[in-house]
């Protein structure tokens, strides 16, 4: 469709000035066949993308004896949200959204506001060992957390925080901190020096500083940092597995493993758990596209 | 603002003379934080990766035996052997297929935006939702081998999965599905980057488009790639739940990550000392990168 | 900006400071209070008063909804209340020594008696609930399963609740169509496999494939307590044989000869997409425990029957696989006197009908004086194990869970690679080493 379009305008002045002759014409075509190209390579390839996806999408409304006797592959011989409804109340995909909600809004706003708080500190104020601290933050978050998984277990065994929702928010905050104090770090340095020298001069301390200057100033990359810190966080299977224990209280992610674990030949649960675990981190992609892309080249050392 | 004599103060006017303790603080308490959740845990898996532990009674100090042993297991070596190849092949491709797809995508055309995002959608996806799909797709009654076999390429299915010839490789499928479009934003911003004028000039010297390619594209993408370098080797040693979810590192040891032998040695064969040892290996393989990113980061934090 | 200028010059005035900690803290109190709300609103929280958690690894449909009924009555007798916590089974395997290791367990945990019960007993994690054996609830229990809820230190610490059997099961209908009978002997039983490959139909599905590789243990431990005997196995699993010998080998042997009639798609498949398999005609036969009925559609039940796994060396006494469920407690409860309230009850002919009613009910109970389902599947089922000459329990559960993933490995490359199967025992041998000198 957008072909045809996009093609329309060149042609019509092709005909319309037939003395311009022949270069002009060839060069339309070339244009329309380019134009022609590029669709049909890049739909192809979108569609690559999102066959998976559409598959999914599929399975999750087709009948347990559908997918049994015609098998995965087919085309849907039924229609019925009852995958959904075994993966909502019986797979316990309610309890488990809510509990990735409890778990990613404080984490992302408590990780954010520290960050901005060091990420402050460091850029504005010529503090001993700026630097180190702000390379040993960030050397934190690249390590492979899998060295992590046995004594951050436990860790929060010995603090009485096993099992418990507020041992997750302080791993999630305490592994994802360097990372977005990096970024908000490179952020405030590009900020002019003159805006806070004239603060102080009419007397403003740190506090306001950062909460009334720089912090509004910053607003661009937190909202980048925001959209993806959310999905990072929503996402996370390692940690959740490792500090949570009960059924009731497992984020999205895990409750997904554990609902095919609980329907694993029942393709057509696991197919609606699926879209249910990754609506809201689609939806916040397509609310947010723009920041969140903002937020990935961010994160790039340029 | 409201001061023109603020230009006048020192070149680096960030702190007054003295550092506010609240600055202090700002910093301390996320290094806190971190250090409370990374950094004491990481050196708690140093000091494990030197004990034999089974997880229930303590640790027992053993030094090296456990790098010892490594020389030794067959197992260790496939997982190394993988893991070099999984960078290479995930690796190589999603930087060169990120790089392909940005090219295309670049221009800014009528519909690009929706191929843009289809291409990206993938990356908001948890890990564990991704297999899922994928394992949807593998199954012996699923979308690829009924596929396969309605173009008449029946002798060609397979149990993908639970080959040891394909399996790593299949692993590797749904991982550049999600990883590609990362890679993509990270060039198309590159992309964006050039000076257009570079193009006009060789236009003018009459490059073809190849040479533009070569000779101007390439050399002004090299921070960026640095930045994909990183990104890819960093997100590849950490890549488990892919892995894990679809094959746990089998059939027998074909698919085995040093992630997923860790993780299996430490967890399901309750030897968390070699378990640490292994992560220790992970943490060593990662840290070139690491240094080379905090290099970078260094310079550019100054 | 201009609003500033009235503030003291001085940075960082402690008054400042104050107020930049409050908000920190306002901040982490802000979370706390909304995750805490959540977390006991969440139900069976492991810290609340006195409620017995029960962590179940009964994720199948149909098991849990069965326990849901039984915690359920459970809690209508008023005295203790329990809450459960139901874990994917894959995970529960996983994460138990986590669960058991772990400063604030759960109080009860299903499990299996035993070899494997004794690996944790013997580091002192399991409870021992010596005493209730001796309560009238349990009084008619049988020696056999005294016997193997005991640990070896002497206590008891298992309370066992219902057993099932393996079998090799498949659809009547089919069997009746294609005009075949029932095998008694290995012999028969390849000519069997023969007859339905020439109906185009694969005649063995497996299932261990999609993170149930364990499945592929149960022809390891038939062949073998056919092939050597059940003792042998026993011995073998606990270190007291090698994989590498002779004995081993002619097990091996034995299962190629079987080798070209199962499904390709044996080790791609869990056991519950191979169930589907067989009650699609996919496949015509399939060696699996009754578990599989839980996560099956209980109509299509009525069709399925059952042989006993064929008879290879008529001079082996035939003992069957028999596995024992059941429930062990933490060492670490803080509830001993509850958790043992609800143990006991757990091992009456009340709690165990409970449980057979709501589930597929292909389980047999444990307390002599409860009914079982009735079917004549389930009597058949009975009455295979009761005949038996010997019953083992199944592969980590007379071993260790420790050591089921080198079984895993090795039977999967066998079943792949069945040439290799000289390296393939050599490495099986090394790897369990490791485990058995831990």
């Amino acid at each position: 469709m957008t072909t045809t379009h996009a093609a329309a305008p060149p042609a019509d002045r092709a005909e319309a000035q037939p003395k311009r002759l022949r270069s002009a014409t060839a060069a339309g075509r070339r244009r329309i066949w380019g134009t022609v190209a590029f669709h049909t390579g890049a739909g192809l390839l979108s569609l690559l993308w999102l066959v998976p996806i559409a598959v999914v999408l599929i399975t999750s409304t087709r009948s347990f004896d559908d997918i049994a006797s015609h098998g995965l592959g087919s085309l849907p011989h039924s229609f019925t949200l009852g995958g959904f409804r075994a993966a909502w109340v019986d797979g316990g995909q309610k309890q488990a959204l809510i509990n990735s909600l409890i778990v990613t809004v404080p984490a992302v706003l408590l990780s954010l506001l520290l960050a901005s708080m060091a990420a402050f500190a460091l850029s504005r104020y010529d503090l001993p060992l700026r630097r180190a601290a702000l390379l040993v933050m960030l050397g934190g978050n690249l390590l492979p957390p899998q060295i992590l998984l046995i004594p951050v277990s436990k860790l929060t065994e010995q603090l009485g925080l096993y099992d418990t929702l507020p041992a997750l928010i302080g791993v999630q905050v305490g592994f994802g901190i360097g990372f977005y104090v990096f970024v908000l770090h490179g952020f405030m340095r590009a900020i002019p020096a003159e805006i806070q020298q004239a603060a102080v001069i009419d007397g403003a301390g740190p506090w306001q500083i950062y909460s009334r200057i720089i912090l509004p100033l910053t607003r661009p990359a937190l909202a980048a940092l925001t959209a993806l810190s959310f999905t990072w966080i929503f996402n996370d299977l390692l940690w959740a597995i490792t500090v949570l224990r009960s059924d009731s209280k497992m984020p999205i992610t895990a409750s997904l493993l554990g609902l095919q674990g609980q329907y694993v030949s029942q393709w057509n649960v696991v197919a609606a758990g699926s879209v249910i675990a990754a609506a809201p981190t689609v939806l916040v992609f397509l609310r947010f596209q723009r920041h969140f892309v903002a937020g990935l080249n961010l994160g790039a050392v340029k | 603002m409201a001061l023109v004599t603020a230009g006048r103060l020192r070149r680096r006017p960030r702190g007054a003379g003295r550092v506010p303790p609240l600055v202090l603080a700002f910093v301390l308490i996320p290094l806190l934080a971190e250090g409370f959740w990374v950094f004491w845990p990481a050196v708690q898996g140093f000091y494990l990766s030197l004990t034999k532990w089974d997880g229930i009674s303590p640790p027992q100090f053993i030094g090296l035996a456990n790098y010892r042993e490594m020389l030794h297991d067959s197992v260790f070596h496939t997982a190394v052997l993988d893991t070099v190849l999984w960078l290479a092949l995930f690796g190589g491709l999603s930087a060169v297929l990120g790089l392909g797809a940005a090219l295309l995508l670049q221009q800014e055309r009528r519909g690009v935006g929706f191929y843009r995002a289809a291409l990206f959608l993938p990356v908001v996806f948890s890990l564990t939702a991704t297999a899922l799909v994928w394992q949807a797709m593998y199954q012996p009654d699923g979308l690829i081998d009924k596929a396969m076999s309605g173009v008449g390429l029946g002798s060609l299915t397979h149990p993908w999965l639970a080959d040891q010839s394909t399996a790593l490789y299949a692993v590797i499928v749904p991982a550049l599905w999600r990883q590609i479009g990362y890679v993509m934003v990270l060039y198309l911003a590159g992309l964006k980057g050039i000076d257009p004028a570079l193009y006009e000039a060789a236009k003018v010297d009459g490059a073809t488009r190849w040479q533009q390619f070569r000779h101007i594209t390439v050399p002004q993408l090299r921070s960026v790639n640095a930045v994909v370098l990183s990104v890819i080797v960093i997100d590849s040693l950490r890549s488990f739940d892919v892995v894990w979810a679809l094959t746990r590192g089998g059939p027998y040891h074909s698919s085995e990550l040093l992630s997923t032998y860790m993780y299996s040695t430490a967890f399901q064969s309750l030897r968390l000392g070699y378990g640490s040892a292994l992560a220790v290996v992970i943490f060593v393989l990662a840290f070139g990168v690491i240094a080379s990113y905090l290099v970078r980061a260094f310079r550019e934090a100054d | 900006m201009n609003t500033l200028t009235s503030t003291p010059s001085t940075p960082g005035s402690r008054r400042q400071f104050l107020a930049g900690a409050g908000a920190i803290g306002a901040a982490a109190l802000m979370s706390g209070c909304v995750t805490s709300s959540s977390s006991s609103g969440g139900g069976s929280s492991s810290n609340g008063g006195g409620t017995v958690t029960l962590q179940s690894n009964l994720s199948s449909p149909q098991a849990k909804s069965a326990m849901q009924d039984l915690v359920a009555a459970f809690n209508k007798r008023g005295k203790v209340k329990a809450g459960l916590n139901t874990v994917a089974s894959e995970t529960f395997r996983t994460q138990l020594p986590t669960y058991l290791t772990s400063a604030n367990p759960p109080d009860l945990l299903t499990w299996y008696p035993g070899s494997v019960a004794d690996t944790y007993a013997r580091k002192n994690l399991l409870l021992d609930v010596s005493d209730i054996w001796t309560r009238p609830e349990l009084s008619g229990y049988s020696d056999a399963l005294k016997k193997l809820c005991t640990s070896s230190a002497g206590h008891k610490v298992f309370v066992p609740a219902s057993y099932y059997w393996w079998g090799v099961f498949y659809k009547k209908s089919n069997f009746a169509k294609w005009g075949v009978q029932e095998p008694t002997t290995w012999d028969e039983f390849l000519a069997l496999c023969e007859t339905i490959k020439g109906k185009g139909v694969h005649p063995i599905g497996l299932g261990a494939g999609g993170g149930t590789a364990w499945v592929a243990s149960a022809w390891f431990d038939y062949l073998n307590i056919r092939v050597n005997g059940a003792q042998y196995h026993r011995d073998l699993l606990a270190g007291r044989h090698r994989f590498d010998d002779p004995e081993v080998h002619k097990v091996f042997d034995t299962w190629s000869q079987a080798l070209p009639y199962f499904d390709p798609n044996g080790t791609a498949l869990a056991f519950q997409d191979a169930t589907t398999a067989l009650l699609n005609n996919r496949t015509g036969m399939m060696l699996i425990g009754t578990f599989f009925a839980d996560a099956a559609p209980k109509d299509q039940l009525g069709d399925l029957d059952f042989f006993r796994f064929p008879i290879i060396d008529p001079k082996v006494p035939a003992a069957e696989e028999g596995p024992t469920d059941g429930y062990f407690a933490s060492a670490r409860t803080h509830r001993a006197d509850e958790v043992k309230e609800l143990m006991s009850w757990l091992a009456t002919a009340e709690a165990q009908e409970i449980y057979l009613k709501g589930s597929s009910g292909t389980a047999l109970p444990t307390n002599p004086q409860a009914k079982d389902a009735g079917t004549p599947l389930v009597k058949k089922g009975r009455a295979l194990i009761e005949g038996a000459a010997d019953v083992t329990q199944f592969f980590n559960r007379d071993s260790s869970d420790a050591l089921q993933p080198t079984a895993d490995t090795a039977l999967t490359k066998f079943l792949a690679r069945p040439k290799e199967v000289t390296s393939i025992l050599t490495t099986w041998q090394r790897d369990a080493q490791k485990i058995w000198s831990q």
